[in-house]
């Protein structure tokens, strides 16, 4: 596998019980680029995120990872906090924030999360410690400008709006300097103003940072501006991939997102 | 800033020199384990009291010794020193809330200087006895038990394993077991203090890399399981732990330093000082851990283990930490009952022993230091207050009906506990708004 390629994902399926969630996927996504990927409620989308960090383990299939200086790895086997070390970040559906902390620590907490612990450091405050909290303070103020939660460092996450809880999650993902940003639904529940900005916000994000984006979204004016690529799932399995343009022409999508079956039959 | 005594170089000098005078006050000829408070009690005429010091050339050796322990101190500091930096801008604290950060440690210095003259105004034996065993010996286990039940947030109802491996460590270091110690040498529990400490780390790291893996109400009932492992063990192993009648020779604490001579004796006060120093010092230990990378990595884990898993941290081996350094703490207040009462026998180490710290915890406040010790000071006192004086009709055993009623009036009225921590408090606050997601099923798509 190619260093310009960060996924490769090759007919996976994923399975609960009898239910077959991924049905023979296959899926490329290269680096830099932003990739979404589309479909109705149920088909699919989740899951395979869940499965490209390691929540899930598909039973069958490769899901293959570049980590950037040359070298791929197998996500399948590893275990969640492992492919985030790897230099994959993500965001939720329903946002997950740490609700009890502020935003300036939900995001410290994914800028110091890769690096070593010493337990004893940490209950004497050592000099590595405070050298480490200081690396990791620094890291996220960096971050907060970025996403542009500067003034609300010290609020605590659950009082933010939807907007800005997905800032942070983007922020907090961000902080564990990942090779690829996986976005889960950014735009759900959020208005017109904070979608706009949060789009603005996801091209700063791979123009500036150089982070990959792979997203879902349910918003198509937002996926269409916004996305270079996109798969599209149903049931499970990948029906149609292309650009914004080549998608939108696409029978098969039409029908997996209208239901109509009178275009194909006609053919 | 600008008064000279204010300086931090000015205070730490300050007491760095008041803690090495208090170590030689209780240590030299001015005080003993029969009198130590002779030091500061007596009379400016006899050549016992603080300034007796003055006439002896001890006082050069105390001089070094408060000098060591400020430049180590400094050094300590100094490395590391650039660190004030942009963070402090933007976490510039609100005045109110900064405020309130001087006015706990004024509480916090307050109720040290309380608790260290408190010997002073209690002289009754039965209450120097109980305020080392039953109290301060108990705030020790509640803090500890409070890392894993409370900043961790895993239920741990074997928690009296750790406290009995401290006790039986420190039984076997001594000699005290049928079981000699390593290569025969017999050492003075003192020097039981890190072994015991490490060997309970140990079997906290032991009992949780398994365990850990599971949620909940299985922890509960594996940890459960432990607790009767170790009381079993403890029971039936003749050949070395001594069997049901344990063992009743380990010697008291004593200490060889240069000036500084003592041993802790039959008399309960001095072994109050040396717990509550180390009380203290956990005390420091763990406010400090709160507020380090590792505090938050178990908020994380506590409050979305999903997601902490997803930004790279690994719940269990945060967990597994959480065990052992809850686990040193009650491994540390074995050494101390075992040094205080010569003897370890397993009647102690039940379940409801277990229950009982789980309680202090509960009373106190899940997840906040203040809450732990105030808990077992409170919950503590109450039930020797019924042993040493017993209302009409009251038995022993009702003891737990009494505590069962102080819990439940607790939960209704105060469910987060005496002095709950602000991040628990702020979760329990979202859970009943119907915001929190502890342990909701992962999201999206349904498969």
């Amino acid at each position: 596998m190619s260093d310009d390629l960060i996924f490769s994902v090759k007919n996976v399926t994923l399975r609960f019980g009898g239910v077959v969630s991924l049905n023979d996927v296959s899926l490329e996504m290269r680096r830099g680029e932003i990739l979404a990927v589309i479909g109705p409620n149920g088909a699919g989308k989740t899951s395979l995120f869940n499965s490209l960090t390691g929540v899930y383990q598909p039973q069958e299939g490769q899901i293959l990872l570049s980590d950037g200086h040359g070298k791929t790895v197998s996500v399948i086997g590893r275990k969640a906090h492992r492919v985030s070390a790897m230099g994959v970040a993500r965001t939720f559906q329903a946002s997950r924030m740490f609700s009890a902390l502020t935003t300036f620590e939900n995001i410290k907490i994914g800028a110091e999360s890769h690096k070593g612990i010493g337990i004893l450091g940490a209950m004497l405050r050592g000099p590595r410690t405070r050298r480490g909290e200081h690396d990791s303070d620094a890291r996220t103020i960096e971050l907060l400008d970025f996403v542009g939660l500067r003034d609300k460092a010290n609020v605590i996450s659950s009082s933010l709006s939807y907007g800005d809880r997905r800032r942070l999650e983007i922020a907090r993902g961000l902080a564990t300097g990942p090779q690829v940003l996986l976005l889960d639904e950014p735009a759900a529940g959020t208005n017109p103003t904070e979608k706009l900005e949060l789009t603005e916000l996801i091209r700063k994000v791979r123009d500036v940072m150089g982070v990959s984006i792979l997203l879902i979204e349910h918003d198509m004016k937002l996926v269409m501006s916004l996305a270079e690529r996109l798969y599209v799932l149903n049931f499970g399995s990948v029906i149609a991939q292309g650009t914004p343009e080549e998608i939108r022409s696409n029978d098969a999508v039409i029908e997996a997102y209208l239901g109509s079956t009178t275009t194909t039959e006609g053919k | 800033m600008s008064r000279w005594w204010r300086r931090p170089s000015v205070v730490r000098l300050a007491s760095s020199v008041s803690v090495m005078a208090a170590v030689e006050l209780v240590t030299g000829p001015p005080g003993s384990n029969a009198a130590p408070m002779a030091g500061v009690s007596g009379s400016f005429a006899e050549k016992v009291s603080f300034f007796g010091l003055f006439a002896s050339p001890r006082w050069s050796v105390f001089l070094v010794y408060a000098l060591v322990l400020y430049g180590v101190w400094s050094l300590w500091l100094h490395r590391g020193r650039q660190i004030r930096n942009a963070a402090s801008v933007v976490l510039a604290r609100p005045r109110n809330i900064a405020q309130r950060g001087t006015i706990r440690w004024s509480a916090a210095v307050v109720l040290v200087v309380v608790a260290a003259l408190l010997p002073h105004f209690v002289s009754d034996p039965f209450w120097q006895t109980a305020m080392v065993e039953q109290i301060a010996v108990y705030v020790l286990l509640a803090l500890g038990l409070n890392v894993v039940v409370g900043f961790a947030g895993l239920l741990d109802l074997g928690f009296v394993a750790f406290y009995a491996v401290g006790a039986y460590a420190t039984a076997w270091v001594t000699g005290a077991l049928p079981l000699p110690p390593l290569f025969g040498v017999h050492l003075n529990p003192f020097f039981a203090i890190p072994i015991a400490i490490a060997l309970a780390m140990l079997a906290g790291v032991l009992l949780g890399t398994p365990t850990l893996r599971l949620r909940g109400d299985y922890l509960a009932i594996v940890t459960l399981g432990f607790g009767e492992i170790i009381f079993l063990f403890a029971n039936n192993l003749n050949g070395i732990t001594g069997g049901s009648a344990g063992t009743g020779q380990i010697p008291h604490f004593s200490i060889h330093l240069a000036s500084i001579k003592y041993v802790w004796g039959l008399a309960p006060v001095p072994y109050y000082y040396l717990t509550l120093a180390f009380v203290v010092l956990f005390v420091i230990a763990f406010s400090l851990l709160e507020h380090s990378r590792i505090g938050r990595a178990w908020t994380a884990i506590r409050e979305d283990e999903v997601a902490a898993e997803s930004l790279g941290i690994n719940p269990l081996k945060f967990k597994v930490m959480a065990f052992a350094i809850g686990a040193a703490s009650a491994g540390f207040a074995g050494v101390v009952t075992a040094a205080q009462t010569n003897f370890v026998n397993p009647s102690v180490f039940t379940l409801y022993f277990s229950i009982n710290i789980l309680v202090l915890v509960i009373f106190g406040g899940m997840g906040s230091i203040s809450g732990a010790v105030l808990g077992a000071i409170v919950i503590q006192t109450v039930s020797m207050y019924l042993i040493h004086t017993p209302p009409a009709g009251y038995q022993p055993q009702d003891l737990y009906i009494y505590l069962g009623a102080l819990l439940i009036v607790m939960m209704i009225f105060r469910p987060s506990g005496l002095l709950p921590s602000k991040r628990r408090r702020r979760e329990i606050g979202l859970a009943e708004a119907g915001e929190g997601h502890m342990d909701e099923v992962l999201t999206g798509d349904t498969p």
